[in-house]
């Protein structure tokens, strides 16, 4: 009885251990390849389009929730900090005809949007918060973009364990969506160190890791294979999709 | 399909002889049937992948943990890690099982849903949501597909409940529970058989393709009102669940029927097409 137990047991972990090899080499194979195509489907048929919900002030989080990689430590981002971001420029370069270093008071006099948008990450939960800042397509038209460039890379303070820059793209006719922000304030407040102070992100459109915080420096490119890991993004090098509408 | 198939709205005597071959399922209705199971078996296990990402669902707009419906913890206790399972406030123990579950990489951990159960095994977000986009569009075309291909052959008429199958509907499971001798006369489907199928077909797929659509915030920019309908996005993350649950209980129940009404006559009938009639079965609408 015992004997048979052990037999049975031991042939159902195998089971489970071989049924997760299968998984992982499924995942893996050559069939991967058919996995990823569904993501320039999605942007096809869902693509950018209308406005999201904007909510009223009472919807607001007044806590709004934390994620993603630690807030920056290193000696720029600390001593910027400690002047209260008076210092801090934001570059916006590349295939650009005016290249711009804006100040955050030439920022907030450059343009002036409020929107109280829900914030859906990746994980499932949602938050609702009120930015306020700059919309990126008056940032862009400011530095003139020349005809060959296609995305804009917004490259960050934050980096993980390994030292790598977090980073995220957009194409041009995302970055044109009214909603796509660069907000500096959140809930009526100057961004503080948690929330990507002086300068991050803000797309309702898509999902939460799109909003890049901690913003530096915005690059206009023809193409971002060139950049890091070649797929536009922190979490896109990690799998994620860089169409992140759905 | 044979000419007896088309015999008429109302089964005649010919068309329930006992013990005759009859062509009953067409290729694009078993071609439909095994994609379909193929998806949902991925759907569910890559969508529970997906769960373990935030393991709670609020029936509300935004994250609310005052509107928690059920939730998944794992805590560290005297007597070691116990998982928990918290439905509507209330804390059951499901160590092993629930919340704190096996991890795939050979221990335990913080997981509402254990690694045999997901896709892939371990915890992998980014691959999990490859596999349900993929087989989302699969489930779609598959649903599209069949539903076009039967409505152009006119075999959808086998299918869609009509007034006369209501009336009919509660001898059925007296007959199934061997409360009464002989069902009530029908064609290639019995009327319990095809409420269950017009619900899943014609309800279920369109509302769990239609809630999770509106987890994507792209598509709550291009159509508001849909997130709207289901009470907003957490609440469609519910329904979404929900739907997956009762899915789930339909197939139990689907797959008892099918082991104990014949196992082989009707596993060959949705492999080859053919089946055999019994004594009650019938063809036809």
């Amino acid at each position: 009885m015992k004997r048979r137990l052990f037999v049975a047991s031991s042939l159902s972990a195998l089971g489970l251990a071989g049924c997760g090899q299968v998984k992982t080499s499924l995942t893996n194979g050559p069939f991967r390849n058919v996995l990823l195509s569904t993501e320039k489907l999605n942007d096809a048929v869902i693509g950018t389009h209308g406005l999201a919900r904007e909510y009223k002030d009472s919807d607001v989080d007044r806590d709004f929730r934390v994620n993603g990689l630690d807030t920056p430590s290193d000696a720029t981002y600390t001593s910027l900090a400690h002047g209260d971001f008076h210092d801090y420029r934001l570059v916006v370069d590349g295939q650009v005809d005016r290249p711009q270093k804006l100040s955050l008071a030439e920022l907030r006099a450059a343009g002036d949007r409020t929107q109280i948008t829900r914030h859906d990450c990746v994980e499932g939960w949602s938050a609702i918060g009120k930015w306020r800042g700059v919309p990126l397509a008056t940032v862009i038209a400011m530095a003139q973009p020349k005809p060959a460039a296609r995305y804009c890379v917004f490259y960050c303070f934050d980096t993980d364990e390994s030292g790598q820059n977090y980073y995220e793209s957009l194409d041009l006719h995302q970055a044109a969506h009214p909603q796509t922000v660069l907000a500096l304030d959140l809930n009526d407040k100057p961004l503080d160190l948690r929330h990507g102070a002086p300068v991050r992100m803000k797309i309702p459109t898509q999902l939460g890791y799109k909003s890049a915080k901690w913003v530096r420096r915005i690059e206009l490119v023809a193409d971002f294979k060139p950049i890091f890991g070649g797929t536009g993004g922190y979490w896109e090098d990690q799998g994620y999709e860089w169409y992140a509408g759905i | 399909m044979t000419a007896d198939a088309h015999a008429g709205a109302l089964p005649s005597d010919s068309s329930r002889a006992q013990g005759r071959h009859v062509y009953r399922h067409g290729v694009a209705a078993r071609t439909a049937h095994w994609t379909w199971t193929l998806a949902i078996l991925v759907l569910v296990m890559s969508g529970l992948q997906i769960f373990n990402a935030a393991p709670y669902l609020d029936a509300s707009d935004k994250s609310n943990p005052a509107k928690r419906v059920l939730a998944f913890d794992a805590q560290n206790t005297a007597g070691g890690p116990v998982g928990y399972t918290i439905v509507f406030g209330h804390r059951i123990v499901t160590t092993h099982l629930l919340g704190y579950t096996d991890d795939g990489m050979g221990s335990e951990s913080l997981r509402a849903f254990p690694a045999w159960l997901t896709l892939p095994g371990p915890q992998d977000l980014a691959d999990g949501r490859r596999w349900h986009l993929f087989f989302a569009w699969v489930l779609f075309v598959a649903w599209a597909a069949y539903l076009i291909s039967a409505a152009l052959r006119g075999t959808l008429r086998e299918l869609v409940m009509r007034p006369d199958d209501f009336r009919k509907l509660w001898p059925m499971p007296l007959y199934y529970l061997r409360l009464r001798k002989e069902p009530p006369p029908h064609g290639t489907y019995n009327p319990l058989q095809k409420l269950t199928y017009n619900v899943i077909v014609f309800v279920f797929f369109p509302l769990l393709i239609l809630t999770g659509l509106t987890l994507s915030p792209a598509v709550d920019a291009a159509v508001p009102w849909l997130t709207a309908l289901f009470g907003g996005r957490q609440f469609a993350r519910l329904w979404h669940f929900v739907l997956m649950v009762l899915l789930l209980g339909y197939f139990a129940t689907h797959l008892a029927l099918v082991l104990t009404t014949g196992f082989w006559n009707n596993m060959r009938s949705m492999i080859t097409g053919w089946f055999v009639l019994g004594k009650h079965d019938g063809v036809g609408p």
